[in-house]
């Protein structure tokens, strides 16, 4: 409905690669919970990190509506290959945004290569939804700052490069008194936790993060000091919007993979996909789908636009969620037995597409903001 | 030297293909096209030439529906230089489009022509020999391996015996079969810079063609619906039955 031919370029292009490359070792990469970065590195020489960066920073200078495209695709593919892809779309919509001309140019060529591997570090032990918890300090230390506290459940920690560290710059002023940090992870001081084994998504390597006396540059800040916290918030739309259509994808698999079962497997006789008990369950499946995708594509649309998208950013990253896990559960229902045994796709999927109502704030987080949202513009606001 | 690559849009392999139902061809409606793969085939293998030093210029030129601009975007995607589309709606028939072809062979001077050795939609492979007989240029057709001097290409063909090499002296004609390379993937930037490169719109009362249809289609019927199979009791069972009712023994 909003795709133009462009766009339509860009799809069938990740739609492609995911074909060919990503999707036929999708369960090998869950079963052996291994990083694929040969993948990565061959989407980095394709364009498929950084969708937005500009041209004038050397990258292909796309909207967020061709950035939902891919990551419906990759994930179609295999989530955790579309999530690396959302996670450096962040970072270098950060850089972007709050970087230097230096950190610019220092930073996001390699990113957008993969040949460098990022971290995006909110979450802590104390602070998960409500940030206000947040205990990992920055103190002044000459020109720069000395880093101290720890992170927990950090995508990438494992083997990433540099992390964007949120951290308070002045314990008494809030949400005013947290910055990000661009941190090297290999400095002096940092520690990292073992790689935790996940439900689904289990490529994707996850774990903590320890810092004590890290000592920082001045140019490590990244924007103005005391605007991190809103600055992380600031980027979380786009992020949204990734999940959204993150959750579609698995989706769309789930889908793909039932209806082509059900039109194989026979029991009295008949295909079961002649029952009507199965037939609901896919047109459930092709409904909630196609309607999580447009609210996820008008979610893009709004940001493309520059128009308030906060509510639709929500609504679209909730509904996806809850739809991908109720309707990838469809999925191994229409499957049988086999849907519940390791080696099926929608076995896997139904695991991938739980996190979906979780991280990138938790779907009660969503419905919170869509509450605020409404009650600050009304119900057409 | 710069490598001319006709691309024809065609319905895309992946689709399942259905028959109108007053059989006058197939259904075209909704249905998703993209470029003939052997024409892909034979845009890689330009590129290609072209990043080996070989060719400096890679022009690619499509004949049909206005449409057909998508897929001149996709080939200027992969990174052709810049494309023509001779315009019509009319089903464009082998000959006609080997005289298109020639005018746009003529105007342009390439020095090789590569082109894809059938479309996967009418299965005619016909254009490649067709063009180079009016062009009077020596031809090379279904082409596993290509290698470019500056006055001659050597060409492998996959014939039915296996493989035979011919040398072409330059400008020749060169059509592609499967297993000359894997095209490529468009990056993203490249299908963002595909949008600034220059479209050259013609059409072929430009080149003093005409495209009225000369081939008359009588019918167009699907394939055959494969038959269930049957179970045999016994060895002895299966070679009775594939004697009397198979007649194949
Ligand atoms: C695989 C994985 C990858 C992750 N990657 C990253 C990463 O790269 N970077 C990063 O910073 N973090 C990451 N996280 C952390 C993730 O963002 C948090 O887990 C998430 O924000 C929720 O925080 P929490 O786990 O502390 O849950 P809590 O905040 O403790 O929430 C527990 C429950 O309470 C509910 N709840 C909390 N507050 C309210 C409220 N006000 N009203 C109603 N319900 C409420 C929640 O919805 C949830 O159901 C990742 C987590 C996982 C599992």
């Amino acid at each position: 409905m909003f795709v133009t031919e462009t766009h339509e370029q860009v799809r069938d292009m990740a739609r492609q690669f995911a074909d060919e490359v990503i999707r036929p070792v999708a369960i090998d990469l869950d079963r052996d919970e291994r990083f694929p970065g040969e993948i990565f590195e061959q989407m980095g020489d394709l364009g498929l990190f950084g969708i937005g960066v500009p041209e004038a920073l050397g990258g292909p200078g796309f909207d967020t509506l061709a950035y939902a495209l891919v990551m419906e695709e990759l994930s179609r593919g295999y989530a955790s290959v579309a999530d690396q892809c959302g996670l450096v779309e962040l970072i270098s919509t950060l850089l972007v945004r709050h970087g230097t001309p230096e950190q610019q140019a220092q930073w996001l060529k390699p990113v957008m290569s993969a040949r460098t591997k990022v971290a995006y570090c909110l979450t802590e032990a104390e602070a998960g939804s409500d940030l206000s918890g947040l205990r990992t300090t920055a103190d002044r230390d000459g020109a720069g700052w000395k880093l101290n506290g720890g992170k927990i459940w950090i995508h990438n920690a494992p083997v990433a490069d540099i992390g964007f560290v949120l951290a308070r710059t002045d314990r008494n002023a809030g949400h005013r008194g947290m910055s990000i940090f661009i941190v090297d992870l290999n400095a002096k001081g940092v520690e990292r936790g073992p790689k935790e084994h996940k439900m689904g998504q289990r490529a994707s390597q996850v774990g903590a993060l320890n810092f004590s006396d890290v000592t920082l540059p001045p140019e490590a800040l990244l924007g103005e000091e005391g605007r991190g916290f809103h600055m992380m918030m600031s980027v979380l739309d786009k992020g949204r919007v990734g999940i959204g259509s993150l959750a579609v994808g698995i989706g769309q698999a789930g889908l793909e993979a039932a209806l082509d079962y059900a039109q194989q497997r026979k029991q009295f006789n008949a295909r079961i996909a002649d029952f009507q008990g199965v037939q609901w369950l896919l047109a459930d499946m092709a409904k909630d789908i196609e309607a999580a995708r447009l609210l996820v594509q008008s979610a893009a649309v709004k940001i493309d636009r520059g128009e308030n998208a906060t509510k639709a950013c929500s609504m679209a990253k909730c509904f996806a969620g809850d739809m991908a896990v109720a309707r990838t559960a469809d999925a191994v229902q229409i499957f049988g037995g086999s849907g519940y045994i390791r080696g099926f796709e929608v076995e896997r999927l139904y695991r991938d597409a739980k996190i979906t109502q979780i991280y990138e704030g938790t779907n009660q987080i969503q419905r919170m903001i869509i509450a605020r949202e409404l009650v600050k513009h009304g119900a057409r606001g | 030297m710069k490598i001319l690559v006709p691309v024809k849009r065609v319905v895309d392999f992946n689709v399942k293909i259905r028959v109108k139902p007053d059989g006058s061809g197939v259904d075209l409606q909704n249905v998703k096209m993209s470029m003939n793969p052997f024409d892909e085939i034979a845009v890689e293998e330009a590129l290609r030439l072209k990043e080996a030093g070989k060719a400096e210029e890679v022009v690619v030129v499509s004949i049909g529906p206005a449409k057909a601009e998508e897929t001149l975007r996709t080939a200027l995607a992969m990174g052709a230089d810049r494309a023509i589309l001779v315009e019509t709606d009319d089903a464009v028939e082998p000959l006609a489009v080997a005289k298109i072809l020639k005018a746009v062979g003529e105007a342009e001077q390439p020095g090789l022509i590569l082109l894809g050795k059938q479309a996967i939609d009418d299965d005619c492979n016909q254009t490649g020999q067709m063009l180079a007989a009016l062009l009077g240029w020596g031809q090379g057709t279904f082409a596993s391996k290509v290698e470019l001097a500056s006055d001659a290409v050597t060409v492998t063909r996959e014939v039915d015996g296996g493989l035979q090499t011919v040398s072409l002296r330059l400008p020749a004609v060169v059509t592609t079969d499967l297993r000359l390379n894997e095209p490529r993937y468009a990056s993203l930037p490249n299908i963002m810079r595909a949008k600034k490169k220059p479209l050259d719109r013609r059409t072929p009362a430009d080149f003093g063609v005409a495209t009225a249809a000369r081939l008359r289609i009588l019918r167009t019927e699907e394939p055959a619906r494969r038959m269930a199979g049957v179970k045999v009791g016994s060895v002895a069972e299966l070679v009775d039955r594939l004697r009397t009712e198979a007649g194949v023994l």
